[in-house]
């Protein structure tokens, strides 16, 4: 099939290079995003494991391309994958197709609003069917969530655009334990309730966590009696120092403004307020053990990527982090495999951001090291010599990553989330 | 003796033939009576047409203030000399809305230097606050402020956001900012259950730091504070005070470290301190840009009234008719009547201002003088008043003039209902100033031979009008009222910039506070000690 996706963003590419690598013909317009950018500088392919190998090989063996401007394109299926805020450019590529196009097939993968499908359906007309299947890309494991999905939930309205859907996505449906098949108004409306269920958990397990700071009890052990519970289950149930990144963070504020519009409130605003609140708990962590006097301290900070496995920083709590350190006069040392070109972009040079080479010279006379993102080689690090390396012992870890009991028999003050 | 000099005099054979004219017939005689008589500068149009002038009376009360050197004493205030003679200081209100560059020495001292330095500093608190980078004992950022100072330190700021609210940006609309003032600790007890004490802020805000409303009110904050955190009285001192004063070294005494400290100096009225560090809380509501246009719109009335001929000088014009009012016409009550919720405190603000200012009568050789100064002064929103107090304007015993205050547009990007109720409230501000200047005279239901439905009319008014209400012009409406008051006290010869009949009253009650506790004292008239038993055997009677 002859496919051209829309849109400039991880969706996009991932769709693109999925979709090549098993055989479609792939044209990518960019929309928004600068075609002339060399793919190895764009940031959402670099940030994402495996991505970037896999874009060039799918362009190199001709099945992938960059649309340039004014160039025309012919294609079967219109695949759109842009931002929430974008949904006037993609009124226009349905203006286009109403004058050009005939039996096209237009994939909605756009989380712009309940309803936006059907919307989608009426400026194009009769020229062709408009189908929704949710984007659930998961970020660090988008190329595989994207080949191998588990479930496919398809939105469409019209019974002739079914198969072709399902021919689309036959080489991925191989082995998935469900396909449910609704409107494109129900399909649109599950993804944001799932996205603002899941919103909801963690931020239930932080405000549980933070009660648990203050009754003494360790939530780690409170979470596995929960998890144990088939009625609750384990997943979306550790507790933490806020959620972001750029997709989750965009669906959860776009679901609670449609709820805020219809119904005037919304329990999801709070969870959103609430989680910008946990994204400075380290630093109000921080704070209390130095009693408000931080300014000439030394932090290490370990990981700023939202989460791990990707190169973000957009909403990560890091961000909040430093910027409330460094409104302290706190000098910090800020480590993150992955994500250091884009603090450098945001932050440039400070005087106070030191970006430091491995976590451990980060953690070089040190007032606290602060663990923020769950990257792996953080996970067990020789204690003892850390505690030689800094200058005091204490580690704040926002991610209830390290082995308590050890990291507390090395020497170090503990404080965990909620435990 | 101003009464005694010669302009005075020929205002007063001047005013006794004016009694007998009605207002009806000044506007019958004139057909351009508006065009005579209505003063334009800038963003602010002065209407005196409905006032009982004619253009002699303009020039005998411009010879007035000739006599009585009122350059002269325009140049002293703005050079900053002595002014305020009984206290020995000079009232440089205008040296603190100087634009940033403008040099200003008084006797040696850099005072321009002075205040963009307390106001760099005040930049600084603000970013702080407003970026949600001032921390609370836990660490949290400070979301609301809550400002505690009465008088000067409590009006001015609290008109200024009352009426500014709308330009507050949105990145800093998440920062609330709260008053307290009254010494009894009504607005605490009501304030403090609504708030987070990891997340507020007090500003004490008292020139002498020794104000002992505030003080009352600032302890019983701190220890609501030192009550919810159990932190140390140091750490609160340092993460939850702010304190804006002239004397630093009670504020250090009292509690606030000196990095929280924003200082004013004696030269700065309390009443005149909104543009100082004093106007804090407007710069947390509005932004330090806003604010700082705001001086600019002072510091604009303020050129105005130094190099504008008296002929057409607004706050001179203001003071000279309201001088005529009171002195020839004998017009003692004087209404402000702003057409405009936002300006809902300024006539508090101006109560203050004006009755604190003028309310005197011992002349600058300390003599007790024969004639009027400061009428009393009230006011309300006029539309809110028109259901209250206007019946006594339109039908009462008692002549008063008024000051309608209102703005042209409003609401311009608004929707239309708003924009009607602004077109309704300038209807209703213009319907009454007629109605209070001519009367049911042209009134076509006029109906003969009912007394009781009948207006007099003759009750004169000036009208201001804003081209729109912004931090610039609010700036300059303050300032020209300001210098209002000055010129009337040139006028009357009297000094503004003292406030003794305060003082008496303070050090009476804190030598009651023994006496309620004892019931009563020999030293005290029978009603004080009559009052005194009943409350004391009232709480008794409570405690037991």
């Amino acid at each position: 099939m002859n496919i051209c996706i829309y849109g400039s963003s991880l969706s996009a590419w991932v769709a693109a290079t999925c979709l090549a690598k098993v055989g479609n013909e792939v044209v990518i317009d960019e929309v928004m995003g600068d075609s002339k950018q060399a793919i190895t500088e764009v940031s959402v392919i670099r940030d994402e494991p495996g991505l970037l190998t896999e874009v060039l090989c799918q362009i190199k063996e001709g099945r992938l391309s960059r649309r340039q401007q004014h160039t025309k394109v012919t294609a079967d299926v219109h695949w759109l994958a842009l931002q929430p805020n974008e949904q006037q450019l993609a009124e226009r590529v349905m203006d286009d197709l109403r004058l050009n196009g005939t039996g096209v097939l237009v994939v909605n993968q756009c989380n712009f609003n309940v309803g936006a499908t059907e919307g989608l359906q009426s400026s194009l007309g009769v020229g062709g069917d408009v189908v929704y299947i949710p984007d659930n890309l998961q970020e660090g494991l988008a190329l595989n969530g994207f080949m191998r999905p588990s479930r496919i939930t398809l939105g469409i309205d019209k019974e002739a655009a079914v198969d072709k859907t399902k021919a689309l996505l036959q080489p991925f449906s191989s082995d998935i334990d469900c396909l449910q098949l609704m409107s494109s108004r129900e399909a649109e409306f599950t993804k944001f309730a799932i996205t603002g269920m899941l919103a909801l958990r963690i931020g239930y397990i932080n405000e549980l966590a933070n009660l648990a700071d203050l009754l003494q009890v360790d939530i780690s052990i409170v979470q596995e009696g929960m998890g144990a519970d088939p009625r609750i289950g384990n997943h979306y149930l550790s507790p933490g120092c806020g959620f972001g990144g750029q997709n989750f963070d965009a669906y959860v504020q776009k679901f609670s403004g449609i709820l805020k519009k219809e119904r005037q409130q919304s329990l999801l605003k709070t969870v959103i307020e609430e989680n910008e609140v946990q994204k400075e708990l380290l630093f109000r962590k921080l704070w209390q053990h130095y009693q408000g006097k931080l300014a000439g301290k030394v932090v290490a900070l370990w990981g700023a990527s939202f989460k791990p496995g990707t190169g973000s920083i957009d909403n990560a709590p890091s961000i909040k982090i430093i910027d409330a350190l460094i409104s302290q006069g706190v000098r910090v040392n800020v480590h993150d495999p992955e994500a250091l070109g884009h603090l450098m972009t945001h932050y440039g040079q400070h005087p106070l951001i030191n970006y430091a080479e491995n976590h451990l010279t980060a953690a070089e006379g040190a007032d606290a090291v602060l663990l923020v993102t769950e990257w792996p080689i953080y996970k067990s690090p020789d204690y003892k010599r850390l505690v030689a390396l800094m200058r005091v012992a204490l580690l704040i870890d926002g991610r209830n990553m390290f082995d308590k009991t050890q990291a507390k028999k090395s020497g170090f003050i503990y404080f965990g989330v909620g435990r | 003796m101003a009464s005694s000099i010669k302009a005075w005099v020929g205002l007063q054979s001047h005013a006794e033939e004016m009694q007998a004219i009605h207002l009806k017939n000044l506007f019958d005689s004139n057909e351009d009576r508006f065009g005579t008589f209505s003063f334009s500068f800038s963003h602010y149009l002065l209407d005196l047409s409905k006032q009982r002038i004619t253009d002699e009376t303009l020039s005998k009360l411009l010879l007035l203030a000739d006599q009585q050197g009122l350059e002269a004493w325009i140049s002293k205030l703005f050079n900053g000399e002595k002014v305020n003679y009984s206290e020995q200081r000079a009232a440089l209100h205008t040296a603190l809305r100087l634009p940033e560059d403008a040099p200003l020495r008084v006797e040696g001292q850099d005072v321009a230097h002075d205040v963009q330095a307390s106001l760099l500093k005040m930049h600084g608190l603000v970013e702080q606050i407003q970026q949600a980078q001032w921390r609370g004992f836990d660490g949290s950022p400070i979301r609301s402020v809550v400002n505690i100072g009465v008088g000067g330190s409590n009006l001015g700021p609290l008109m200024a956001c009352a009426a500014l609210e709308q330009y507050a940006g949105a990145d800093i609309r998440h920062l609330d900012v709260h008053f307290v003032s009254s010494m009894d600790g009504s607005e605490l007890e009501k304030l403090l259950p609504s708030l987070d004490p990891s997340t507020t802020l007090f500003i004490v805000a008292s020139k002498s730091f020794a104000t002992v409303d505030t003080l009352a009110n600032a302890n019983t904050a701190r220890q609501w504070l030192l009550t919810a955190s159990h932190q140390s009285i140091d750490l609160i001192n340092q993460h939850h005070f702010i304190a804006v004063t002239a004397r630093p070294d009670q504020a250090l005494t009292w509690g606030v470290p000196e990095k929280n400290q924003l200082l004013l100096w004696d030269w700065v009225g309390g009443r005149y301190s909104l543009w100082s560090v004093v106007g804090l809380p407007i710069a947390l509501k509005i932004g330090m840009q806003n604010f700082r246009e705001m001086l600019a719109g002072a510091h604009a009335m303020d050129e105005h009234f130094r190099c504008t001929p008296f002929e057409k000088n607004l706050p001179v014009l203001l003071a000279l008719i309201s001088v005529w009012n009171i002195n020839f016409l004998n017009i003692h009550a004087h209404a402000i009547l702003p057409y405009d919720g936002r300006l809902a405190q300024l006539p508090a603000y101006l109560e203050q201002l004006e009755m604190e200012s003028n309310g005197k009568s011992i002349n600058r050789q300390g003599d007790r003088i024969e004639y009027r100064t400061c009428p009393v002064l009230w006011g309300q929103v006029g539309s809110s008043a028109q259901h209250a107090f206007y019946q006594l304007l339109h039908q009462g015993t008692e002549p008063v003039m008024c000051d309608f205050i209102a703005s042209a547009t409003r609401y311009e990007s608004e929707a239309p209902q708003l924009k009607q109720q602004h077109q309704l409230s300038l209807a209703n501000c213009l319907a009454q100033s007629r109605l209070l200047a001519v009367g049911d005279s042209l009134s076509d239901s006029k109906e003969q031979g009912s007394n009781y439905k009948h207006y007099d009319g003759n009750q004169p008014s000036t009208t201001i009008m804003l081209d729109t209400l912004t931090p610039e012009t609010l700036g300059g409406l303050i300032a020209m009222y300001e210098h209002k008051v000055f010129v009337q006290s040139v006028i009357w010869d009297i000094n503004p910039f003292d406030q003794w009949g305060v003082e008496q009253g303070k050090k009476a009650a804190s030598s009651l506070l023994t006496a309620l506790k004892n019931g009563g004292n020999d030293d005290l008239d029978s009603s004080t000690n009559g009052l005194l038993r009943y409350v004391k055997d009232w709480q008794q009677r409570t405690e037991s």
